[in-house]
């Protein structure tokens, strides 16, 4: 239910309501796509990413001077968690021959493919099996399966996206995968909406030039990561490790990556694991709250993978640039930042300002996307306030219905429905507002298309990884990241495994960051892996006297 | 009147046959029939287990939901499931009471159960609101030559209370089969029991009462037996494999369910995928009267 | 704008009772007590069945079921969160099923012990009709328990709840999963498309792509046909 404040502005969106409609039934763009300089323009003065303190020079590790988004800078910055001479490396307390950290649907996939590849496989995980940004994923997957597209058409697209700075030999291996995994999905009992003649349902996203996006309702994450889970679940040979949150990685005298240590989160012990090949699929860093932002992002979503990695001289790349999604939620506040799905847009949900006007085409990758909404609210005055002094857009959801028949938004968009439901708010008759929120880390550890980074033992997949989406990513490709090289990554590791010997283990490399870091004068407090994000309030803090913490941690 | 269909889950998967013929019998009957929508399962057996109110709310759902679909009567043509959802609305109907207590449970189910709705067994609305002679008029291939042995068991009839006949002397199932053009005949063990679900734990004891059913029907001159019970069918046709390891020298006899009967003397062809849900193939016996 | 104070309410976490500020969820309201969570906590989204809670309201007798990261603290609200439903995840192999109720008397035969009460449908934060999905399991029809219980997160208040001791959610990912393997239609384009890939169909103008210049690719990019039908 909205306040009374806000009611003036929704009776000027219902009042231009039929035109807008009539206006997308023509066919035409709603409003035209911005040509490259309207793009760089819109992005130059109003994207966070550009800010002058969105980024400065790292000042170690093998990205030195090299311009980091601060906060990412931040936390590169920082203490290791552990003091190395605590721990018996001789004699780890579990061996593998792949271990691999994280277990959302790129580490499902991952060790699915290595156990299929004959080897012992162990899948850590900081929370849940599950408890991953895959699993909340709403809008879809990109494949091409028309017609009138092909994996081709889908390369310009992603490169397009990420302002041409992709790693082209990831964006081949995605794009030509993509029918490929939907196929394995599929096999493996994953329900994508299909049409009464069994093609598959295709929906338009934003940068992509043909409807490519395939969905399950938009419950599309959640529906490939439960049943991923699920086969994991199905081969007790997969060796789990719930709650056990990575530290540190392990390496070996020969210089590789050979296992890493875990901090169980409920029973407060270190554990280390002695592994021929790592796979970080640790995800992304949303719960950093770069400048901060709200975040769509899952609670364990705290860029670990990033900081293991440099540790050990992994290389970064694109870790200047940041995706905020246009479409998170401003209001009811209870549900503030949280995901709006880019599907709203692709079934033809519109953005206008305060006066009921379309100031952008819906569908501009969400870079530009956001950063035009960021300038209707801000610099044009056009935004709309609620109650709690927040501001956003409108995003006219009930134009979905109308263009696609009643009963649409209920069959295509459930959880949409059900979380506004909640809050008393029908997106089938009343608009929502939305403003961009923390989405995605565009770049990562970087890899090749094997998923191997500059590391010998140590490949990543997913999220954590960097070079796939360059400096943007699109929407629908994070599932099919995932998916593809997650697959890749546990085939490569597998077999890097097997011809693989490990030398002494050693954590030296940890001493030589300690060393480091001190020399960077960083305050003692300061350490890395975050692991959780701190919501407990000052005010608690300052009673819980005897409490010890370990920056987030207690 | 208004009525709707309850087919339970036997008649989904195990007895489709049961189920297909049904519907397709009271088409051609010219019944107006709708399945119940949202059905859920009418409880057997928990609600038999004892009075505990918690195993009352499945058949008392049915019926609520029957209800609230506007149909006057609910038609059941499983023997189990009519006798189970026949006895909830009694049980609810001695003590309001209990009915009062079930739906503060169903607060969520949206309106309360009256009563209104009428459970009905097919038999006794063939006989009561169609009439045999109007199955008669509409049967197109009368099953004429042939010699069946109405098996009632026990759920038709018993207890008394939602008994569809009189208990020691039913007629119903002979009077159709002599509608359909048949020849019913009469056979000392057509109200005993089956051996029910012994069959799952006790083989001896069902295979001995399948001998024992089949061979009092044969001496009396039935070529098969008829049912209105998938258990029934299944103790009677599946069973008789395991009664030939006990009793060598008895020999096969088909077990149809009446609906299979009335939709073939009604003009329906006899569907290939009936028989595979028979233990005994019908077929020859068919065929032997011109009914393939 | 609101510049008053933020009124404040209780809510009682396993019998004790804490002051939150009203209109806080319920797991907002825990963090802002001074719980570090490390179970009952997920996507914080509504998507990941992490934070599964039981409630009962202040004056109301009735126990109910919502995810603490989307249910909005009451005045009064007695509150335990359950981060996990004990059950066993049994192994089977899906190429070796059949999409019927066979599979579940196999893998899940307790399912048919469901007395048909609603106790779960009466629980689930998603309002899915649980009771109707298992029946439709027991009586066979495996593609309208998938369409039913599509949306389950697998929070586990509907085994908790049952007494017949089922475990609901388990039985629907195997339903949903047979559906997709083997009821939903063939995607014949997808699979059109797998083999073009093999046979190297596209390999060409991918690699003329990945080697283009800069200008020219920027130039195929912006001049490139968009399509939104």
């Amino acid at each position: 239910m909205y306040p009374e404040s806000m009611q003036e502005s929704i009776r000027k969106v219902e009042a231009t309501r039929a035109k807008r409609v009539q206006v997308a039934k023509a066919g035409q763009p709603i409003v035209k796509p911005m040509s490259d300089e309207e793009r760089q323009d819109v992005l130059k003065r109003f994207h966070p990413d550009y800010q002058d303190d969105a980024r400065r020079p790292v000042r170690w590790g093998p990205n030195e001077s090299e311009p980091l988004t601060a906060d990412v800078a931040d936390v590169l910055e920082t203490y290791p968690r552990i003091v190395p001479e605590r721990y018996d490396l001789s004699n780890p307390d579990f061996q593998t021959d792949v271990l691999i950290i994280g277990a959302g649907s790129a580490g499902f996939s991952a060790a699915l493919l290595a156990q299929q590849a004959g080897v012992k496989v162990t899948l850590a995980t900081k929370l849940r099996l599950g408890d991953a940004n895959s699993m909340m994923a709403q809008g879809g997957i990109q494949a091409a399966v028309r017609e009138d597209d092909s994996p081709a058409i889908h390369y310009l697209d992603v490169i397009g996206g990420g302002h041409f700075d992709n790693k082209p030999e990831l964006v081949q291996a995605l794009v030509s995968e993509a029918p490929g995994a939907i196929a394995w999905l599929r096999q493996l009992g994953v329900m994508f909406d299909q049409d009464d003649e069994g093609k598959l349902k295709t929906k338009p996203g934003g940068g992509t030039s043909r409807p490519r996006m395939l969905s399950a309702r938009d419950y599309t994450g959640a529906a490939i990561c439960r049943t991923l889970r699920d086969e994991v679940q199905n081969h007790k040979d997969i060796d789990v490790l719930e709650h056990m949150s990575a530290v540190e990685l392990i390496k070996d005298t020969k210089g590789a990556v050979a296992g890493a240590v875990f901090y169980h989160l409920l029973t407060r012990e270190h554990y280390t694991v002695r592994a021929k090949a790592t796979i970080l699929a640790t995800g992304g860093f949303g719960r950093l709250h770069i400048k901060n932002f709200e975040t769509t992002n899952h609670y364990g979503a705290t860029g670990d993978g990033l900081v293991l990695a440099y540790r050990v001289g992994a290389k970064l790349a694109f870790m200047d640039s940041v995706q905020y999604h246009p479409t998170g939620a401003v209001f009811p506040p209870q549900i503030l930042g949280f995901l709006c799905t880019e599907k709203l847009r692709g079934m033809g949900g519109q953005p206008v300002n305060a006066n009921g006007d379309l100031f952008v085409y819906p569908l501009e990758p969400r870079d530009v996307e956001s950063a035009s909404f960021i300038r209707e609210a801000t610099e044009r005055g056009n935004g709309v306030k609620t109650p709690s002094g927040h501001v956003g857009v409108w995003l006219d959801t009930p134009v979905i219905e109308i263009l696609n028949g009643k009963g649409a938004i209920e069959k295509n968009l459930p959880a949409m429905l059900r979380q506004y439901k909640r809050f008393d708010v029908d997106i089938r008759t009343e608009p929502i507002i939305v403003y961009p929120t923390l989405h995605y880390q565009n770049g990562g550890v970087e890899i090749d298309a094997t998923t191997a980074t500059s590391v010998p033992g140590l490949f990543a997949a997913g999220e954590v990884s960097g070079g796939v989406h360059g400096r943007n990513r699109l929407m629908g490709n994070s599932q099919l990241d995932i998916i593809v090289f997650g697959r890749r990554a546990g085939m490569h590791a597998a077999e890097y495994a097997k011809k693989t010997q490990v030398g002494d283990l050693t954590l030296e490399h940890v001493n030589q960051v300690i060393e480091t870091i001190e020399a960077l004068n960083v305050p003692r407090e300061k350490i890395s892996p975050v692991m959780l994000p701190d919501y407990i309030p000052e005010h608690v803090k300052k009673r819980q006297l005897d409490t010890v913490r370990k920056g987030n941690i207690v | 009147m208004s009525v709707l269909y309850f087919p339970g889950c036997t008649l989904k998967n195990k007895a489709e046959n049961f189920d297909q013929s049904f519907v397709s019998s009271m088409a051609g009957l010219g019944v107006d029939m709708k399945e119940l929508d949202r059905w859920n399962c009418c409880g057997t057996v928990f609600s038999m287990a004892s009075d505990d109110l918690m195993s009352q709310l499945a058949p008392i759902r049915n019926l609520l939901r029957a209800e609230q679909q506007g149909a006057d009567a609910l038609l059941a043509p499983c023997s189990m499931c009519y006798n189970t959802l026949a006895r909830a609305k009694h049980f609810v109907a001695q003590e309001p009471d209990r009915l009062e207590k079930l739906h503060s449970f169903m607060y969520k189910e949206q309106g309360d159960y009256k009563g209104a709705v009428d459970v009905v067994h097919p038999l006794a609305y063939l006989r009561d609101s169609i009439g045999f002679d109007l199955v008669a008029k509409k049967v197109s291939r009368p099953l004429e030559g042939l010699k069946l042995g109405a098996y009632y068991g026990c759920l038709l009839t018993r207890p008394s209370i939602v008994s569809i006949d009189d208990p020691q002397k039913p007629e119903v199932m002979d009077k159709l089969i002599n509608a359909l053009g048949a020849e019913s005949v009469y056979f000392e063990q057509r109200t005993e029991c089956c051996g029910s679900y012994q069959t799952l734990t006790n083989l001896a004891v069902v295979a001995n009462r399948t001998n024992m059913i089949i061979r009092s029907a044969r001496t009396s001159g039935a070529q098969a037996l008829v049912t209105s019970c998938p258990l029934c069918a299944y103790n009677l046709d599946q069973m008789q494999r395991e009664a030939r390891k006990h009793h060598s020298d008895l020999s096969p006899m088909p077990v149809f369910y009446f609906t299979e009967l009335m939709a073939l003397a009604l003009g329906q062809d006899w569907k290939s995928e009936w028989t595979e849900l028979h233990e005994v193939d019908p077929a020859g016996l068919l065929k032997e009267h011109g009914l393939d | 704008m609101m510049a008053t104070e933020t009124k404040m309410v209780s809510m009682v976490v396993m019998g004790e009772s804490f002051r939150v500020p009203e209109g806080s969820t319920i797991m907002s309201a825990l963090e802002y007590s001074g719980f570090q969570l490390t179970t009952g906590v997920g996507c914080r989204e509504g998507y990941c069945g992490a934070c599964g809670t039981l409630y009962r309201e202040h004056g109301d007798y009735k126990l109910k079921g919502g995810l603490a990261c989307q249910t909005v603290v009451s005045d009064g609200m007695h509150i335990a969160q359950i981060p996990f439903v004990p059950a066993d995840k049994p192994s089977y192999d899906l190429e070796e099923l059949t999409p019927d109720e066979d599979s579940f008397k196999k893998i899940y035969p307790e399912i048919f012990r469901c007395v048909a009460c609603n106790t779960c449908t009466k629980i689930c934060p998603q309002d899915i009709q649980v009771m109707d999905y298992i029946q439709c399991i027991m009586r066979g029809d495996i593609a309208t328990a998938a369409d039913l219980s599509f949306d389950c997160l697998r929070c586990g208040l509907c085994a908790l709840r049952c007494p017949a001791e089922l475990v609901q959610y388990n039985a629907a990912t195997l339903a949903r999963r047979l559906y997709g393997r083997y009821l939903a239609k063939p995607a014949v384009r997808l699979d059109r498309m797998v083999e073009d890939i093999k046979a190297g169909k596209y390999d060409e103008e991918i690699e003329s792509l990945k080697t283009m210049e800069h200008e020219e690719l920027k130039d195929r990019y912006y001049k490139r046909e968009v399509r939104t039908k």
